[in-house]
């Protein structure tokens, strides 16, 4: 079907563009393991304390790594008419959206995978139960990338206020993080209540991102 | 009804209303200030100091019901396309950011006699300090576009996104309050409420909703004007 | 055949179109000239349903295509004054993309020719960042051939090219029309286009 060509030509160029300037990538992850590294001049290299923050430490320097990603979700898009060649070759644009945040989740959050034990040996955290860890990022990380999406998606004609982005990307993401790092350092029975409630966010999230952003999108559309 | 959607009805209306409701708003503010001084008991632990309380719960009050007010407006303005919607939005944001302002600093003043400290991470006071960062974010959002048009739209959704949030956010804060907290904190929720307390305390809210009534009148008359005049 | 029907659009309280209508046929060609301001990016903007106008609506084989703008996407190439190529792909990468997003049944040996035409063959693997700006001008142009689509909106399509390449796209514009398509364009130079139909857009505050 047409639309499926559509889609996947839309994702093969998202990838090849990622991949032909890995070195953005790259300097995002940097990111993550220089502030881990700032955490601990700050901190002092005490595994005790790590062992009580560690988790903590990680998860908050994912989100300002995030933050890093702000500006590269629409705005190159959005600049030169991609997003509208996009639309006219027949994608809605909540499907548009969809696409970004995909891209985005499979080139940002998925490194993490690896990222998040390496910066736990760094840290000397003992971590008990490394598939808790992987399951709160599992379900925090889409949660994470929508909320960038609809940053991302109203900063479109800021050209003015460069923080403001990342404000609404912290002040959104406070749910994720109380729960995620709560996921890892509670009892059993508490256990099952957080994931389910990390999955409520995160269904809630996945289904008005994509309505929101592309009323966002429009809006900037219209008034370029 | 119409002056609550119509920018020129709305004039209308504020011109008759203003000047009494300011009067209306002093009195009340007064009689209940008395109430409070003189009129109300000392608490059994807190002593005088929980006076403080009739300043800092009407200040909540109206922090949360602002920001519901500028929820249903933006809701106005961008679901039926009713541009007063926006202009209410930006009239009443500063109104509530000051209100809870006012909430936090009266907190932190109430809780330094009480636990030693002047601020305490316990679920009302942090909830509280993220309204307050909601609030300066919609008014710095709003602040950040040049085209005036897509500014009050934007900063309109951003208001409905954030209102969704706001009871997981406060959901999630309480969650973790009940982990992290030392369970000796939860004195500001609420003295057991003796009729005699709750008098002054009805006189204040009443007071302070009429007041911020008074400002947003203006506030919203000022932004009419701008708005015709830009 | 595409139907402008009475559009007015202001913007910041200014009129910038004033009921406006338009009647494009097939095998017709519409020039669309005017000062700096006049509206004419507007217009097509409306034209393509990404600007909603004031008053008024675009109709499509008598259908409004707000109601459903893929119909009408579904025949119409729309090249706009900037150029969508990605910079960090090659021109090769770049016509591929819009060959696969579009499902373009056009064959290699057909666009291998057109870039020929274009002086563009040599760059196939060459980065567009490494190409001048009239380069990438016409590389964008290729999208119409690409596309196979009846309505042509072209805005400034004339800018930065040279002679060469100006007359290549005008042939390339009568070519269309003769069999069948439409074309809209503007541009500020005249045009030496036989058969033009000239739509002058005026600007309100000069009145």
């Amino acid at each position: 079907m047409k639309t499926i060509n559509s889609i996947v030509a839309v994702l093969q160029r998202e990838f090849r563009i990622t991949f032909r300037n890995f070195s953005d990538i790259l300097s995002i992850f940097l990111f993550f393991f220089i502030g881990i590294m700032i955490f601990v001049f700050s901190v002092g290299a005490n595994n005790d304390i790590f062992n009580q923050i560690g988790i903590g430490i990680i998860w908050t320097l994912i989100l300002l790594t995030n933050n890093l990603t702000l500006r590269k979700f629409y705005q190159d898009d959005f600049n030169d008419g991609s997003l509208i060649i996009f639309h006219l070759s027949g994608l809605s644009y909540e499907l548009i959206v969809l696409i970004k945040i995909i891209v985005n989740w499979f080139v940002i959050q998925i490194p993490f995978f690896i990222l998040i034990p390496i910066a736990g040996f760094l840290l000397n955290i003992e971590i008990f139960n490394i598939k808790i860890i992987f399951i709160s990022f599992l379900l925090g990380s889409p949660i994470i990338t929508c909320i960038t999406s609809i940053s991302g998606s109203m900063n479109l004609l800021n050209k003015k206020n460069f923080a403001i982005g990342s404000l609404i990307i912290m002040i959104l993401s406070i749910p994720v993080i109380i729960f995620s790092v709560g996921l890892v350092n509670t009892a059993e029975e508490l256990m099952r209540d957080q994931i389910n409630i990390l999955l409520g966010i995160m269904f809630l999230f996945l289904a008005i991102t994509p309505w929101i952003c592309s009323i966002c999108i429009k809006l900037a559309i219209q008034e370029k | 009804m119409r002056f609550l959607l119509n920018p020129s009805r709305f004039n209308k209306f504020a011109n008759l209303i203003l000047r009494p409701l300011i009067y209306l708003s002093v009195i009340t503010l007064f009689t209940g200030l008395v109430f409070v001084f003189y009129l109300s008991p000392n608490d059994y632990l807190q002593g005088s100091t929980v006076r403080i309380m009739y300043i800092h719960v009407p200040s909540a009050w109206l922090a949360m019901i602002t920001f519901a007010i500028m929820t249903l407006y933006s809701i106005i303005g961008l679901a039926f396309k009713i541009p007063f919607g926006f202009i209410v939005t930006s009239a009443v944001a500063p109104i509530g950011a000051t209100f809870t302002l006012i909430c936090l600093i009266t907190g932190s003043l109430w809780g330094k006699p009480m636990w030693g400290t002047w601020w305490v991470w316990d679920a009302r006071l942090t909830s509280v300090a993220i309204l307050l960062f909601f609030y300066l974010i919609i008014i710095f959002l709003k602040n950040s576009f040049t085209n005036i048009n897509i500014a009050e739209k934007i900063t309109a959704i951003f208001v409905i996104v954030g209102s969704i949030n706001l009871p997981i956010i406060k959901f999630s804060v309480d969650w973790w309050n009940t982990l992290h907290q030392p369970a000796s904190i939860s004195k500001l929720s609420s003295p057991s409420i003796d009729p005699s307390m709750l008098k002054p305390l009805i006189l204040m809210i009443i007071a302070f909703t009429l007041i911020g009534l008074a400002i947003a009148i203006m506030r919203i008359k000022t932004e009419i004007f701008q708005r015709k005049h830009k | 055949m595409l139907l402008a029907n009475n559009i007015v659009f202001n913007r910041d309280n200014k009129k910038i179109l004033n009921k406006i209508n338009l009647t494009i046929s097939y095998e017709k060609i519409i020039h669309v000239t005017g000062n700096n301001g006049s509206g004419k990016t507007t217009l097509l903007k409306i034209l393509t349903n990404i600007l909603e106008p004031k008053e008024g609506g675009i109709f499509w084989d008598g259908k409004n295509i707000k109601k459903d703008p893929f119909i009408f996407y579904k025949n119409l190439t729309y090249i706009m004054d900037r150029t969508s190529s990605n910079v960090s792909l090659t021109v090769d990468e770049n016509i591929f993309f819009w060959m696969r997003l579009f499902s373009s049944s056009r064959s290699i040996k057909e666009i291998e020719s057109i870039l020929e035409l274009l002086s563009l063959y040599q760059y196939k693997n060459t980065l567009v960042s490494s190409l001048s700006y009239g380069e990438i001008k016409k590389l964008e142009l290729v999208r119409l051939i690409i596309e196979q689509k009846k309505v042509w909106i072209l805005d400034e399509p004339y800018i930065g090219l040279d002679q060469i390449s100006t007359n290549l796209i005008s042939e390339t514009i009568i070519n269309h029309a003769r069999l069948g398509g439409m074309v809209i364009f503007t541009s500020h130079i005249p045009s030496n286009i036989p058969n033009l139909e000239i739509l002058h857009l005026k600007n309100y505050e000069n009145d």
